[in-house]
């Protein structure tokens, strides 16, 4: 069902889309990021990568769980508040982010099935677009075991070839998205398939960062925990927290109830992102914090994506997109890191 | 606030503003005493909150009444020089200068957050300060700006 | 010209001679073309300081590191630390010196002048390059930067991509130093003081509120803004819930009861209430370093909060943050003067 879209019947596809949300990358104050497409609209599809990442879509900043209500006197009232959005559709989306969603998928479905996450996850489709080239110096998704055209989370894989796109639906939602397309796409003939396969072998050359070893680093943090390197590694960090709230497969959360009147009671409870590289995350009610340095946070948030993901879940947490080493404000590095202490 | 003393009876509909007041114990909010027991009528919009003085109100409190709601905030103190604590209110004069450029700077409608100086002699001017405050907030509606979205 | 040679032979006499523990400097990162901050304890290493158009972190911040990891080490090592120091990042010394967080003779500033220049925005740079990361940036004489990216260079004005900050800047070298390297400059030609705070100023009451609406709308509450700054050195941030000190003393009702005034959710209101609390603490103390508005993630116009609070405490109060290390504090003075037209 591979089709060809060309570039000026974009926003042909996009008009046949109604009922959807559109969503895709915008160049805004400097930076990429998604952004709604309004009606006429179209996504930019020659950009970067987006600074906040696509679990967003899934995973919010906020989410409220329920609401809670006292009628004077009585008990109070809890009133569920499970999402119930829009199908969504996010165009542009890298495949180092594609297959951050998986992951994601891994975490809140393992042993419970979140409510809030998959409400929004279902109504989700996931346009990929391909890389031409790695879109900045600190991309590294083939050293993770991805690739500038992985499949693996996205829904839909495009890729530009100048003047149109190639357009290949790769799950039901895929198809469904691409089936509303009509008569605003082609055929793929053989010509335009074997195009796209050496767009995507150029591609592969890269220039990205790479790693030594990869299947050696879980073993290899396991040894290190130790090792004074660490430390060393982590003297610039400010804690932050960039790089874990920027990062397309970090998870962790933190729930409060957010109390707006005391008598009656009356408020709501939330989830927040949280982080581990925040002093309080480790906290326990005794006062004491296992991980009270900045140095031991490091090694967390390494070790979670290198080795504990590894020995949970049986792949890499950490997808390659970069953007922990870019938006960094002080240099810490991954790559850097990892071939530091968890290399030969 | 229940059962306040009120001029006239409000209308159901009406907006009526609500004001935090921070007065200050010697001398604003005995000022305000001093209107109730002189029976002098006026707005009942001004929920007053005692503080030792005008210059131990942090910018904390302030922003804090409008997320809650607040239409209007004022805070109120000694008379420059009067200042039981001496210099108190000569902290409070720069800090809450600054207060008001924030806010202002930020789109905060302007005149949201008052400052003024009344002694505990100074029944009938809190009245009219608070009078001045309420009409004042009721044509500029109530304060959505910097309010918690319930 | 600021002679790198020279400075790295101070540095590294200061280490032979024992006078200082560590020299806290830029070197070349591994991520990119931006310096990383590092610590230089040994003589030999001061070969790797460097200094560039990149070099825009503030080390201010890591003499307040320090300072905390001597205060909670049981061997702590309180000899003085060496800092490499930009005009503003020395006032940020003279701040913290006025503030008694540290004594005079605990630091020795290695004064830099930018000269007729100043630090690259990665914000402007990226606008310019549509989101492209360069190789490498150089000085090229006062007026302008040479950019390499991928094979190609180009030199872009100074005026077109120096910091905000640089443009407005009113010193651009060190207000206090043990040692200067670069020509003192006095008079630079680019922009008014307070240049951005006047222009936004100059908006009217809906335009701002729309535009800070919008701001702390997309904040994250990542804190990277109060992590950065040398100035935000409170052990318990007011704001912020997550950061209360917990001593075996605090009891379980301290600890239920803590003050929240404002909720961990990141909800517009919430990040209003911490936003211009921190502007409000920093009133007087901000040196405009620029680093808060650097390291955010979703690129809040931070700066113009501070440098508005530093255009009143200059044009009302005739007062400049670290002009002199042993000025009172802006809040904890007055003077007769000071305005009454607005207090009824």
């Amino acid at each position: 069902m591979e089709k060809i879209l060309r570039k000026e019947h974009l926003s042909e596809w996009l008009s046949l889309l109604d009922g959807y949300d559109i969503h895709g990358p915008a160049f805004a104050d400097g930076v990429w990021n998604y952004a709604r497409v309004e009606a006429g609209g179209e996504p930019a599809l020659d950009h970067t990568n987006t600074v906040r990442p696509v679990k967003e879509f899934a995973f919010p900043q906020r989410e409220v769980f329920f609401r809670f209500e006292q009628e004077k006197g009585g008990r109070p009232v809890l009133t569920a508040a499970v999402p119930d959005p829009k199908p969504t559709v996010v165009f542009g989306v890298r495949p180092c982010d594609g297959r951050a969603m998986p992951r994601n998928d891994k975490v809140f479905a393992a042993e419970f099935k979140d409510p809030y996450y998959w409400a929004r996850r279902d109504q989700l489709t996931l346009v990929g677009l391909a890389c031409a080239e790695p879109h900045s110096p600190n991309c590294f998704c083939m050293a993770v075991g991805g690739s500038p055209h992985s499949e693996d989370g996205l829904d839909v894989l495009m890729t530009d070839l100048g003047d149109r796109f190639h357009v290949k639906p790769i799950t039901a939602k895929g198809v469904e998205i691409v089936a509303r397309g009509r008569e605003a796409f082609d055929e793929a003939r053989p010509a335009d398939k074997t195009e796209v396969q050496r767009a995507h072998d150029m591609a592969e050359r890269g220039p990205q960062r790479s790693l030594t070893d990869l299947a050696g680093i879980a073993d290899a943090l396991r040894q290190s925990f130790d090792s004074p390197a660490w430390k060393e590694l982590a003297a610039p960090c400010i804690g932050c927290g960039v790089c874990t709230f920027l990062c397309p497969t970090c998870h962790c959360f933190d729930i409060n109830d957010e109390v707006t009147c005391q008598a009656p009671c009356k408020g709501e409870r939330v989830r927040t992102w949280d982080n581990c590289q925040f002093p309080d995350f480790t906290m326990h009610t005794s006062g004491h914090n296992p991980r009270d340095d900045l140095a031991a946070r490091l090694r967390q948030r390494i070790s979670h994506k290198f080795l504990y993901f590894v020995d949970n879940h049986k792949t890499q947490q950490c997808v390659g997109c970069g953007r922990c080493i870019s938006e960094c404000p002080v240099g810490i590095d991954i790559v850097n890191v990892l071939e530091t202490v968890a290399q030969p | 606030m229940s059962n306040p003393a009120k001029s006239t009876t409000p209308v159901p509909d009406e907006f009526q503003p609500r004001i935090v007041a921070f007065l200050c114990k010697w001398c604003s909010s005995a000022g305000s005493d001093l209107a109730g027991v002189s029976r002098l009528q006026y707005s009942s919009s001004a929920v007053p909150i005692q503080v030792m003085c005008s210059g131990s109100v942090s910018p904390l409190y302030i922003l804090s009444a409008f997320k809650k709601g607040a239409d209007g905030v004022l805070v109120s103190g000694c008379h420059p020089g009067d200042c039981h604590y001496m210099k108190g209110n000569f902290f409070a004069r720069r800090r809450l200068y600054l207060v008001q450029k924030l806010l202002g700077f930020i789109g905060v409608e302007k005149d949201r957050f008052r400052m003024s100086w009344v002694s505990a002699a100074e029944g009938v001017k809190f009245a009219h300060i608070v009078d001045d405050f309420a009409r004042d907030i009721k044509a500029l509606g109530p304060q959505q700006r910097l309010k918690a979205k319930s | 010209m600021v002679k790198i040679e020279e400075l790295q032979a101070y540095a590294a006499e200061l280490l032979e001679k024992g006078q200082v523990k560590g020299v806290l400097g830029y070197r070349r990162g591994t991520a990119g073309p931006w310096v990383e901050p590092c610590t230089v304890t040994a003589a030999a290493d001061t070969a790797s300081l460097t200094w560039d158009p990149t070099c825009v972190n503030n080390l201010a911040l890591y003499l307040v590191k320090d300072k905390k990891a001597q205060a909670a080490s049981k061997t702590p090592d309180k000899r003085p630390l060496a800092i490499v120091a930009k005009g503003c990042d020395s006032r940020a010394v003279a701040v913290l010196l006025q503030e008694n967080y540290f004594k005079r003779d605990e630091v020795v500033v290695i004064g830099v002048s930018c000269e007729g220049s100043g630090v690259v925005d990665k914000r402007k740079l990226s606008e310019k390059l549509k989101g492209k990361t360069p190789a490498r940036i150089e000085f090229a004489g006062d007026d302008g930067f040479k950019v390499a990216v991928g094979k190609s260079e180009t030199m872009i004005p100074a005026a077109e991509i120096l910091a905000d900050r640089c443009l407005e800047c009113r010193a651009p070298s060190p207000t206090v130093s043990d040692k200067l390297f670069g020509e003192v400059v006095q008079e630079r030609s680019y922009a008014a003081p307070f240049a951005a705070a006047q222009a936004a100023e100059a908006a009217s009451e809906e335009e701002r509120w729309a535009q800070w609406q919008h701001h702390f709308d997309r904040c994250l509450r990542c804190f990277a803004c109060r992590s950065v700054c040398p100035m935000c050195y409170c052990p318990e941030c007011v704001v912020d819930s997550t950061t209360i000190v917990i001593t075996p003393q605090t009891t379980a009702e301290d600890k239920a009861n803590r003050i929240r005034w404002c909720e961990r959710s990141a909800t517009p209101a919430d990040s209003a209430v911490y936003h211009l609390t921190r502007a409000m603490h920093l009133a007087g103390r901000c040196v405009d370093c620029g680093e808060c508005e650097r390291v955010c993630p979703v690129n809040i116009p931070l700066r113009l909060l501070n440098t508005k609070l530093e255009k009143e405490a200059f044009e009302m109060f005739e007062y400049q943050a670290g002009q002199d290390a042993g000025q009172a504090s802006l809040m904890s003075s007055f003077r007769d003067e000071d305005p009454n037209g607005f207090i009824r």
